[in-house]
C-alpha cells in the first residue's frame, strides 16, 4: 500500500508543485498593436521547449493575430518557465501545512466565491480533479469554468510553495540545528497553526462550527449581460 | 450519536432495511471501529506521523458524512460540495474518504449518479473562441510586455472578431415563412422585403403599397430559394474565399451568411468545400458545375470531369448511377471521399483505382460488380467486339492506362477502321469492364489477405494473454513455496519458545517458586 506523501517532518523536498501533477500556470497578458491577448492556462514544465513555439504559432493562428504576438508568446511562456526551473533546484519546505484557498473569480456569466482548506503537503492533490468535482456538483454549465477555478488554486499554491522556498532559506541560514518543530515555523506564514494544533486535538471535533459555515461554502452566482458588461468595465478602469 | 441510531432504527425497524440499504459486500462496516479495510485505504491516519490524521479524526469525518446522508432524507444524492462545507481539514483528504464511502455503497447507494452520460455528452460546438481568450481592441501603447502579477482577475471579453460557424449558427432560424405584412401572403416566391426600422416585412409585389415608405427604407430578405446562378455564385466564392463567411456573402449578395453556410452544408459536396483547402478542387469545378447543379446525384463523378470527353461522362454516369444505386446506403448524406484530381492527370483508371483505394474493399467490389454488369448489359456482344479486334482492345487497355486519355484511342480509332461495325463506345466500354473487373478481383484478394492477418494477430494476442497467466500462476507457485518455508520456520520458532519457557518454569518450580504471581 502507497504511504501517502504527508508525514509529520520530512526532509526539505525539491521544489515543485505540490500536486500530483506538476504543472505549472502561466499568465499571459500581452498588448501589441491596439490588440490586447489575455489567456491563462496550465502548463508542464518536463514538455519539450519546441513545444512552446508550436503552441505559440497555433494560437497566433487560431486566433488571427498579428505575427509579432508570436515571439511575444514564446518569450512571455519562457521566461515564467524559466521563473519556475529557478526554482526547481532549491528546496521547499513540507510541513505540516493546511492554508485556507480562496476563490473569487468571474468566468464569463458565472461568479464564484469559495473557501476551503488545502493541504500543501498533499503530493496527490489535484485541483482539476477538485475543479471538476465543484462544477458538477454545483451544476455549472459553463465548461470554462472548470480550468479557470483550477488554475486559480493552482497559482495560489505555486505563490505559497515559492514562498516556502524562501522561508526554507532563511530558517536555514537562522538556526543551525533544532529540527523538531519544523512544522510550527514553516506554517507561520499561514494564520492557521495553532489552529491546527487546536483544532486536530483529542478534545475537539473536525466538524467545523456552525458560524464558520457560511465563510466555507461555495457560492456561484449567475449573472445577466448588463451585470457582466458592468464587472468588465469597472475592471478595465482598474486594470489602467 | 450511538444511542440515536439505535432510536432510529427501533422505531423505523421494518423499514431500515429500506432506508439504510448498503451493498452486501459493505457489510464489514460498524460504527464502533474502524475495520481493516480502512485502515489500509486511509493509512496516513494511522501512522501516527501527523496531528491533523489521526484515527479520531477519521472516524469523526467518515461517521459525519454517512450521518448526513441518511439524515438529509436518503433519497437525495450527498454531493462532496456540500459535505465539505462541514468538515475542518485538507479538502483532498476528505474527498478521498467522501469516494471511498461511495464506492463502498456507504453513501449514496441507492442514488447514483450518471456520470456516463456526463461524459458521453457530445462536445458542444461554441460559436467563437472561448470566453477565456479575448483579444481586445486597446489604444496602441508600446509597453514592454511583463509578467502581470499574480492576481485573481479573470480575462476579460472584449472585442470579438469572426466568430466561427456553428451548428446552432445554421441550422436555427432556418425557413421561418415570411409573412407579408400587407398582403398576408406566406407562399409567393417572390423576394421579401424588411423594413429597417420596424419588423415589417413585405413582398415584393405589395412593396409599392406602403405608405410613407421609400424604398430605401426596405432591406432585401434573401428568398429562401437558391436560383443556380446564386449556387454558382456560392460555390466560386467558397472557393476563392475559403472560409471567410463576410466576403462570400458580399459575393453572394442575395443572400445572408446563415443561408450561404446552409446551402453549402446542403450541397451534397458542400461539406468538404467548406473542409479543404480552397485551391484543392478549384479544377474540377469549374467546368462542371452547371451539370453539378443539375444533377446532385452524380457529384462524385462529375468531380472528375476535369477535360475529359463526353463520352467518358457518359460512362462514368452510368457507373455513378450503379454506384448509388448499388450502395444500399440511405440516399441523405452519404459520404463524399474528397477526390484529389491533380492536374492533368484524370486518366479514367487511375481515378478509380484512387477511389477504390479510399472506399473499403468490400464496396469497390460491389461497385465494379454493378458497374461490369451493367455495361455488359448494354454492350449486346462484348464478345464479338474482343474476338473480332483483339488486338484492337489490347490497344485499347494499354491506352486506356496511359495518360493521354481516350481522346487519342478514339482518334486512332478512326483512323485505323473506315467502317466501324462496332461503335468506339462500346469497344471502350469492354476495356473499361475488363479493367474493372481486375481490380475488384484485386480487391478481393486484399481483403482476403487483410483477414488471414487479423486472424493471425488475433491468435497472436491470444497466446501472449496465455503466457501471461502461465507466468502469473509460476509466480504464485513461488510464493506459495516461500510461504510454506517461512511456515517451516515459526513452527520451528515457536517450538524454540515453548522450549524455553517449560525450562523457565521447570527452574522455577526447582527453586520452589509457586506458579502464579500476584503481586498486589
Amino acid at each position: 500500500m502507497k504511504v501517502s506523501g504527508s508525514t509529520n517532518w520530512k526532509g526539505p523536498v525539491k521544489f515543485r508543485m505540490p500536486t500530483a501533477e506538476n504543472l505549472v500556470p502561466i499568465r499571459l497578458d500581452i498588448q501589441f498593436e491596439g490588440q490586447r491577448y489575455k489567456d491563462a492556462f496550465t502548463w508542464n514544465p518536463s514538455d519539450a521547449d519546441n513545444e512552446i513555439a508550436i503552441f505559440a504559432r497555433r494560437t497566433v493562428k487560431d486566433l488571427k493575430l498579428p505575427p509579432a504576438f508570436f515571439t511575444q508568446i514564446s518569450q512571455s511562456i519562457q521566461s515564467q518557465l524559466a521563473d519556475f526551473r529557478a526554482y526547481e533546484g532549491q528546496d521547499m519546505y513540507t510541513g505540516e501545512k493546511i492554508i485556507p484557498i480562496k476563490l473569487d473569480l468571474r468566468v464569463n456569466h458565472t461568479l464564484i466565491k469559495d473557501q476551503f482548506l488545502w493541504d500543501l503537503n498533499n503530493f496527490e492533490s489535484d485541483p482539476e480533479e477538485f475543479a471538476r468535482t465543484l462544477c458538477k456538483d454545483l451544476g455549472v454549465e459553463d465548461p470554462e469554468v472548470g480550468p479557470a477555478v483550477a488554475f486559480a488554486i493552482r497559482e495560489q499554491l505555486y505563490e505559497i510553495a515559492v514562498q516556502s522556498v524562501s522561508s526554507a532559506r532563511e530558517s536555514r541560514l537562522s538556526k543551525k540545528s533544532r529540527r523538531g518543530s519544523d512544522y510550527g515555523s514553516a506554517s507561520k506564514a499561514s494564520g492557521l497553526s495553532m489552529d491546527l494544533v487546536k483544532l486536530f486535538s483529542f478534545k475537539s471535533s473536525v466538524v467545523r462550527k456552525r458560524k464558520d459555515l457560511d465563510v466555507y461554502e461555495p457560492m456561484v452566482d449567475l449573472l445577466t449581460n448588463e451585470e457582466v458588461d458592468a464587472l468588465e468595465a469597472r475592471e478595465e478602469r482598474h486594470a489602467r | 450519536m450511538e444511542a440515536s441510531t439505535n432510536d432510529r432504527s427501533s422505531s423505523f425497524k421494518d423499514a431500515e432495511l429500506e432506508l439504510y440499504t448498503i451493498p452486501a459486500h459493505s457489510s464489514w462496516f460498524v460504527w464502533e471501529d474502524i475495520h481493516e479495510i480502512e485502515r489500509r485505504e486511509f493509512a496516513e491516519f494511522f501512522s501516527e506521523s501527523s496531528i491533523t490524521r489521526t484515527p479520531k479524526v477519521y472516524k469523526e469525518y467518515r461517521d459525519f458524512i454517512i450521518n448526513k446522508y441518511r439524515e438529509d432524507d436518503s433519497s437525495r444524492r450527498l454531493t462532496f460540495t456540500s459535505i465539505r462545507k462541514h468538515l475542518v481539514g485538507d479538502v483532498n483528504l476528505l474527498r478521498k474518504v467522501f469516494l471511498f464511502l461511495e464506492n463502498w455503497g456507504l453513501i449514496n447507494f441507492l442514488n447514483k449518479s450518471d456520470d456516463g452520460s456526463m461524459e458521453e455528452s457530445e462536445a458542444e460546438i461554441e460559436l467563437g473562441t472561448p470566453a477565456g481568450i479575448r483579444v481586445t481592441a486597446t489604444p496602441v501603447s508600446m509597453r514592454p510586455v511583463t509578467v502581470p502579477p499574480l492576481v485573481e482577475e479573470r480575462a476579460e471579453p472584449a472585442f470579438k472578431f469572426s466568430p466561427l460557424t456553428s451548428y446552432s449558427d445554421v441550422f436555427t432560424d432556418l425557413n421561418k415563412p415570411l409573412l407579408c405584412g400587407h398582403c398576408g401572403e406566406s407562399s409567393c416566391d417572390s423576394a421579401f422585403y424588411q423594413h429597417t426600422k420596424s419588423l415589417v416585412t413585405l413582398c415584393d409585389k405589395c412593396g409599392d403599397c406602403g405608405e410613407n415608405n421609400s424604398a430605401h427604407d426596405f432591406k432585401l430578405i434573401a428568398a429562401a430559394a437558391w436560383t443556380e446562378e446564386e449556387t454558382l455564385l456560392l460555390l466560386e466564392s467558397v472557393l476563392k474565399h475559403g472560409d471567410d463567411w463576410e466576403l462570400i456573402t458580399q459575393s453572394v449578395s442575395t443572400k445572408s451568411r446563415l443561408d450561404c453556410i446552409s446551402k453549402l452544408i446542403e450541397l451534397p459536396f458542400g461539406e468538404f468545400l467548406m473542409g479543404s483547402s480552397s485551391g484543392r478542387l478549384r479544377s474540377s469545378i469549374p467546368t462542371s458545375e452547371d451539370e453539378n447543379l443539375s444533377s446532385p446525384s452524380n457529384p462524385l463523378e462529375q468531380m472528375k470531369a476535369d477535360g475529359l470527353e463526353q463520352k467518358e461522362t457518359e460512362t462514368r454516369e452510368e457507373k455513378g448511377d450503379d454506384h448509388v444505386v448499388d450502395e444500399d446506403e440511405p440516399p441523405a448524406k452519404r459520404k463524399r471521399v474528397a477526390m484529389l484530381s491533380d492536374g492533368g492527370d484524370s486518366s479514367l483508371m487511375k481515378q478509380v483505382a484512387a477511389m477504390a483505394c479510399k472506399v473499403g474493399p468490400s464496396v469497390t467490389t460491389a461497385a465494379a460488380k454493378a458497374a461490369i454488369a451493367a455495361l455488359c448489359d448494354e454492350a449486346s456482344c462484348p464478345k464479338d467486339t474482343f474476338e473480332t479486334t483483339c488486338d484492337f482492345t489490347d490497344f485499347a487497355v494499354d491506352r486506356a492506362d496511359g495518360d493521354k486519355g481516350t481522346s487519342d484511342m478514339e482518334e486512332q480509332q478512326e483512323d485505323k477502321e473506315g467502317p466501324q461495325d462496332l461503335p468506339v463506345a462500346l469497344r471502350m466500354r469492354a476495356s473499361v469492364a475488363t479493367a474493372l473487373g481486375a481490380a475488384a478481383a484485386h480487391a478481393k484478394i486484399l481483403a482476403d489477405q487483410e483477414e488471414r492477418e487479423m486472424e493471425q494477430l488475433a491468435a497472436i494476442i491470444i497466446d501472449q494473454q496465455l503466457k501471461k497467466m502461465k507466468s502469473k500462476l509460476k509466480f504464485l507457485d513461488h510464493l506459495e513455496l516461500i510461504m510454506d518455508a517461512e511456515e517451516q520456520v515459526m513452527e520451528g520458532v515457536k517450538e524454540t519458545i515453548l522450549q524455553e519457557r517449560i525450562s523457565v518454569l521447570q527452574f522455577a518450580f526447582g527453586s520452589g517458586i509457586t506458579k502464579r504471581w500476584d503481586h498486589t
